[in-house]
């Protein structure tokens, strides 16, 4: 017993790099091969059969560089409670209903999974691949926290538009002016920062602080501690800038339950710019977008997450305004556009896609452009295809991917209008409710569930025919002015049952008076 | 002490309120049209109850009956007089209010799978089919190994975005999908399912599926058309394997 407990201590001592807090490598391994080669490769190079599939890639373990630590800017290991939350995954986040895991990229949360020795066991592994031992420094500390006021606020939108736009954009949409990489190689996309929920870990303005005190190694996101960088923030500044990044959140974007989009009556005209009045009474409904991994050349690396959309209409027309964060404006043979693309550069488009025939049961056209039985019609707007060229705007018909009719917009009355402003696209598409052809087009209903789908392409990340990002069926609802007739039904209810008492009420006194 | 009749009356009510709604605190709500329904009879059957007897019923309504009755309780009275009516308004305006949920899409999850499926140029008999290389495990488990482990790469290339790297549904793209994709952990999935009905699920995808199950939203790829016969054998062998899932056999 006692040798043993020798032995083990001078294993330990000889290789301190597998010693975390009681992590066992040889088990780490084991575990690592069932569960994390697929992504992370036999080696542990980020090589594994899933790799060329994703973006951000599994990290590559040989490297010994992690993103998502704690440990100052000179210190490349991350602390042992910085491991377990990358692997077990951190619920303190903001959450995608489903997801456990970093948030934005494929990496789960293990902790459901594997226990806490197994977490440390594959820790233990995967630290011992770069030979990383313990930290030498500490976590930075987060109590010098500056409180979130109007003061702080302002000073911290000053440092953004100092130091963060070129990468993160004027409104913090992702949208900079510069191609970035990450040490390997491999494309990056600076974050949108009004989506916290695209955040691998989370927008408190603790978790920022520490993401520009610490920076993202292995990425361009620099550390802005560094007083060797021009860069440098002093710790206020950095609390300041954080306090602002975290106010800048669009919770609207953040899709929820809801699948239905509420159009809304309007007086007057519906509006033709996504910048008109009317439209600031209509709420945006927000959706998940995939890729499209279904069906023909399919696209597995999204540089779009989500769409929001909202809608109004009158006795003549329905709109709709499409909205949707793109990093790029995407303009093929422009060279700024050339430089900061992924690849080729293709057009922006968009396309709105309707059943042909509003389904009276619950039977629809197959969501992904409509069947042989039940034909779809989809709305399909381009950006420019080159400087000077016009935007397009096509109606198709389709009866599935290989079935398609090109039809002139304007014969069914059919406009657009588009406009791309600091990292949002939003396009307007309006039509009459009704065509004249109700086989060929749909006619629209007040107060019916209609189908709808979205799909957007953004061309600077190599998005083009089908490759692109999709959601399923969703729903329209043309919400019929509530009007007084729901509160008739009520008040005459009310009144029955009112009714009902009194004339009891006299029953009884009636019967008490007659000396019953 | 006794509880007064009237009061065991409106526990009930509210006991069995709550038991309709509890399976919504888990996810799976009742719909508001059929908790009414069930309510209405829920009630029903506890006042029959409860007026079973003479005396029982006597207990039950004298309070009542002693609102109008009884002159010291006029106050009573003239508060319950005028909450009645409202919530009774509030009930009705619940019904006709018009809503903005979604309609429900109700879908069978495991449909009767036909009996002959045509893929590859060929036609199985899905009655009879079974997983070529299954017999493997016990003929050359080396080489079943290492199926499982091609199974793996088949699905780490094509699966995983929807079923989950851990293969518990809940795939990084998943969230995008309705219906959601469908989970292989645990023992009530694929477990309870043959092998040849998973290689029909997995030949034809959402299109293949009959009506009952709304082969139009779901989002699950025609692999027939992607893959080939053995990479959705072998994929099949490592979904089994990975979640200690056994195939259902023809003999259960
Ligand atoms: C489906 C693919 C996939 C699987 C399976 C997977 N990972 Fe990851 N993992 C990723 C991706 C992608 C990243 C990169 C995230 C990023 O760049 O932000 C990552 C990152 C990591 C990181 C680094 C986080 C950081 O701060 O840099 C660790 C540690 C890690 N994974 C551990 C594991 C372990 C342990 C397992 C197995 C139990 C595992 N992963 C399984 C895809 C996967
Ligand atoms: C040189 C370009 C660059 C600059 C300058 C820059 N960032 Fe970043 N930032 C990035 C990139 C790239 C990422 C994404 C890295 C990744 O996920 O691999 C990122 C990610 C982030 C994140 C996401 C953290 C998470 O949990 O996902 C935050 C927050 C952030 N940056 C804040 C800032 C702030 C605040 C500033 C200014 C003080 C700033 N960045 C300056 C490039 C930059
Ligand atoms: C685009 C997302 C997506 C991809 C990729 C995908 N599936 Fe599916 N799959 C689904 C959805 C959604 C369902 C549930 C709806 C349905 O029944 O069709 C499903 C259902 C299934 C079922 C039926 C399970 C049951 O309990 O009946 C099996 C088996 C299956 N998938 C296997 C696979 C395999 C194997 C692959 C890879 C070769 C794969 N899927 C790839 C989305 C996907």
């Amino acid at each position: 017993m006692r040798k043993r407990a020798i032995l083990l201590a001078i294993m330990l001592a000889a290789a301190p790099g597998l010693a975390l807090a009681g992590g066992d490598a040889a088990k780490g391994k084991e575990i690592y091969e069932k569960r994390c080669w697929w992504c992370h490769g036999a080696k542990g190079a980020g090589d594994g059969p899933a790799a060329e599939f994703l973006n951000p890639p599994p990290r590559d373990f040989t490297s010994g560089v992690y993103k998502w630590k704690s440990t100052p800017f000179d210190e490349i290991i991350p602390t042992d409670e910085d491991f377990v939350k990358m692997v077990k995954g951190d619920i303190n986040h903001n959450n995608i209903a489903g997801w456990n895991g970093m948030n934005g990229t494929s990496m789960p949360g293990w902790g459901d999974m594997l226990g806490t020795q197994d977490v440390n066991d594959v820790i233990a592994f995967i630290k011992s691949l770069a030979e990383l031992g313990a930290p030498q420094k500490p976590a930075i500390s987060i109590s010098g926290a500056v409180s979130s006021s109007k003061e702080s606020l302002e000073r911290g939108q000053k440092v953004f538009k100092d130091r963060c736009t070129e990468c993160h954009g004027e409104e913090g949409r992702g949208d900079g002016t510069k191609k970035l990489k990450d040490d390997l190689g491999f494309r990056t996309w600076p974050r949108n920062l009004t989506k916290p929920f695209t955040f691998r870990v989370s927008n408190k303005a603790k978790d920022i602080y520490t993401r520009i005190t610490v920076g993202i190694p292995g990425t361009q996101m620099p550390s802005f501690a560094d007083p060797s960088s021009q860069k440098k923030l002093t710790d206020e500044e950095r609390w300041d800038v954080a306090n602002y990044v975290a106010s800048i959140e669009a919770p609207y974007k953040k899709p929820t339950e809801s699948t239905v989009i509420n159009a809304l009556r309007v007086e007057g005209e519906v509006p033709d710019k996504h910048d008109d009045p009317a439209w600031e009474k209509a709420k945006y409904t927000s959706f998940y977008m995939v890729p499209q991994l279904i069906a023909a050349e399919r696209h597995f690396t999204p540089s779009l997450d989500t769409i929001s959309v909202k809608a109004v209409y009158n006795d003549k027309e329905v709109a709709m305004l499409v909205a949707w964060d793109d990093r790029t404006k995407s303009l093929p043979g422009n060279a700024k556009a050339i430089e900061i693309a992924d690849g080729d550069v293709f057009e922006d488009a968009v396309a709105v896609q309707w059943p042909v025939t509003i389904p009276q049961e619950s039977e629809k056209p197959y969501f992904g452009m409509g069947d042989a039985m039940l034909p779809v019609n989809i709305w399909y707007w381009k950006s420019e295809s080159g400087a000077g060229q016009p935007q397009s705007f096509k109606l198709l018909n389709s009866k599935g991917i290989k079935d398609r009719e090109e039809r002139d917009p304007a014969s069914v009355g059919l406009k657009y209008s588009a406009a791309y402003d600091k990292g949002t696209w939003r396009v307007v598409m309006k039509r009459p409710i009704k065509t004249g052809d109700a086989s060929k087009d749909i006619q629209f209903e007040e107060g019916k569930f209609i189908p709808v789908a979205f799909a957007a392409w953004d061309g600077s990340n190599k998005e083009k025919g089908s490759k692109h990002e999709m959601t399923t069926w969703c729903w329209i609802l043309m919400q019929p002015p509530t009007g007084s007739s729901v509160y008739v039904w009520p008040i005459i209810v009310g009144c029955i049952i009112l009714g009902a008492e009194l004339a009891w009420l006299k029953s009884t006194r009636g019967r008490k008076k007659t000396g019953e | 002490m006794k509880i007064p009749k009237l009061l065991q009356f409106a526990v009930l009510v509210l006991i069995a309120y709550g038991i309709f709604k509890a399976p919504g605190w888990f996810g799976v709500p009742i719909p508001g049209s059929l908790i009414m329904m069930y309510m209405f009879f829920a009630v029903v059957t506890i006042l029959l109850v409860m007026t079973s007897t003479e005396k029982s019923a006597q207990e039950l309504f004298t309070p009542i009956k002693a609102l109008v009755d009884d002159p010291s309780k006029a106050m009573t009275r003239n508060v319950v007089f005028a909450v009645i009516p409202i919530i009774g308004a509030v009930i009705v305006f619940n019904q006709v209010k018009p809503s903005f949920e979604a309609p429900v899409e109700l879908r069978a999850t495991h449909p009767a799978p036909p009996s002959t499926l045509r893929a590859f140029n060929k036609s199985f008999n899905i009655g009879t089919l079974e997983n070529p290389m299954r017999k493997l495990a016990k003929e050359d488990p080396a080489k079943f190994k290492e199926l499982v482990k091609e199974g793996g790469v088949v699905y780490y290339r094509n699966c995983f975005y929807c079923h989950g790297d851990k293969l518990d549904s809940k795939g990084h793209f998943a969230q995008g999908f309705n219906p959601l994709p469908l989970p292989f952990q645990g023992k009530d999935t694929i477990a309870q399912l043959q092998e040849s009905f998973v290689f029909w699920r997995i030949s034809t995808g959402g299109p293949g599926l009959p009506k009952e199950s709304t082969p139009w939203l779901s989002s699950m790829p025609i692999w027939k058309d992607l893959l080939t016969e053995d990479e959705i054998w072998k994929a099949i062998l490592f979904i089994y394997d990975y979640t200690g899932n056994v195939p259902r056999s023809w003999e259960k």
